[in-house]
């Protein structure tokens, strides 16, 4: 529920059925009772009415998340690689079941292998993770998994519970119904993203990413493997590394992974879209690009 | 000094990118050596675990692998683990690219310094200070769904309906 909804009467979605039931009521003239009609458009209204609070709210919560996460690593200076990254990643996203949010990708300047969803629809992907894939297929596997993480509000209910969203004061409520940036909200937003985003989702929230990640890839025309190749590649790299000590501490070992998703897969029969297209000439060229200018 | 390297590291990637097609990996199971890359397909010889192979390419779930005898063919995509990028030099992926970068940037000589300035670990995320001004310039490099579109029929891609994959909480390891 949004915060909005809680503490405004006239907001809540109830008391505004209940309202506006009467007024149709009201309205009907032969008075034989409710007027189902009326009330069936009541009800859609109050779904558009309650629905774009919920919107403004996890907005809101991205915004605050990716500015405390592109304080970390700032999105690097290569425009020809950032627009290659968010026309993939959204052809991507297009055919997810959140298509019309207004998504964001960024590649940022950091040579640590990772990759960060953030609600809103802003993904990030570290310069080093794109340096370690070999395909356009991969790149979409690796972006599906993280705009699935957006699609299922992972992060966006973890967020909400960690900065106790639903305790902001009449004040902060005043704010996002004026579409203002609340300091407020930022600040706790801010804090509780330091705290998850060096933590880790739950277990279950990551293997649910790959899960749809794999299908959004496929559905979207590419070879679903790519993610299982990114996540193998994972698998052979040095874990005492320190590229990949962030990513080893905010997700499940890439072996245990690979296996649960191979399984999947299989009983998904997901071999029928192993032939879909790999793009490794196009990516390899846009890779040469990065590494001719790397952006920092 | 440092713009020597830098024209070295673009030779080394113009001319490499074509060749760095090959990995080292090890079988981790015993496993069927296809001749093609079906499950149905014949088995030309049934490797044991800890068998070395070089990868060739991936098609779907499937490697295709040559053996140290010569002898090529089709292994599934599980069956195997890679080498580690770090101990083998892997040209696979493009690690030894970046591999090149890092060291080139650090001025190291050939020894890998991926532990370098520009790493990010736990400690940065949890003292990060945001950066607001980063997140409203991202939307100079936003498409649009035309784009997206049209960049996607560049490479012949086709939307179509395919439903998620049932979830196997159970076997998992």
């Amino acid at each position: 529920m949004s915060v909005r909804a809680k503490l405004n009467v006239v907001a809540h979605p109830l008391a505004l059925v209940l309202l506006l039931a009467l007024t149709a009521c009201v309205a009907n003239p032969a008075g034989g009772g409710i007027d189902m009609g009326a009330l069936f458009n009541t009800l859609k209204t109050v779904k558009q009415a309650v629905r774009p609070a919920d919107l403004q709210e996890e907005e809101q919560i991205g915004y605050a998340t990716a500015a405390t996460l592109l304080g970390a690593a700032r999105p690097i200076n290569n425009p020809a690689i950032q627009r290659y990254v968010n026309r993939v990643g959204l052809w991507v996203a297009l055919q997810s079941g959140r298509p019309d949010l207004p998504w964001h990708f960024a590649v940022v300047n950091s040579n640590s292998i990772d990759a960060f969803a953030v609600p809103g629809g802003y993904v990030f992907i570290t310069r080093g993770l794109l340096l370690h894939m070999r395909s356009e297929a991969e790149l979409a596997g690796a972006l599906g998994h993280e705009i699935s993480h957006v699609v299922l509000k992972q992060q966006l209910k973890a967020l909400q519970h960690a900065a106790q969203l639903d305790l902001l004061g009449q004040a902060v409520q005043y704010e996002l119904q004026q579409q203002n940036r609340s300091t407020e909200l930022f600040n706790r937003v801010t804090n509780a993203t330091r705290v998850l985003y060096s933590r880790g989702l739950d277990k279950q929230d990551e293997f649910a990413a790959d899960r749809m990640g794999v299908v959004l890839a496929a559905r979207a025309g590419y070879d679903p493997y790519g993610l299982v190749a990114v996540l193998q590649t994972l698998e052979s790299m040095d874990p005492k590394s320190g590229s990949m000590q962030l990513l080893l501490a905010t997700h499940p070992a890439p072996a245990a992974r690979i296996a649960l998703l191979s399984v999947e897969m299989h009983a998904g029969h997901m071999n029928r879209y192993g032939h879909q297209a790999e793009g490794r000439r196009r990516y390899l060229q846009m890779m040469k690009q990065l590494v001719q200018s790397p952006g920092t | 000094m440092r713009r020597w390297g830098l024209i070295l590291l673009i030779l080394l990637v113009t001319l490499g990118v074509h060749a760095a097609s090959q990995s080292s990996a090890q079988t981790i199971m015993d496993t069927p050596l296809n001749n093609a890359p079906y499950s149905d397909a014949g088995t030309i010889v049934t490797l044991p675990a800890s068998t070395s192979i070089t990868i060739l390419s991936r098609q779907g779930g499937w490697y295709h692998v040559r053996l140290d005898s010569g002898q090529d063919g089709w292994l599934r995509m599980t069956s195997i683990r890679l080498n580690s990028s770090s101990t083998s030099g892997s040209t696979w992926g493009l690690g030894w690219v970046f591999q090149l970068f890092e060291s080139g940037r650090s001025g190291a000589t050939g020894t890998t310094a991926t532990t370098g300035v520009r790493g990010l670990n736990t400690g940065n995320i949890a003292n990060a200070k945001p950066d607001a001004q980063a997140v409203n310039r991202l939307r100079a490099w936003t498409a649009t769904p035309e784009e997206a579109r049209a960049f996607a029929q560049q490479l012949g891609l086709k939307a179509q309906p395919i439903p998620y994959l049932p979830e196997m909480r159970g076997n998992q390891p």
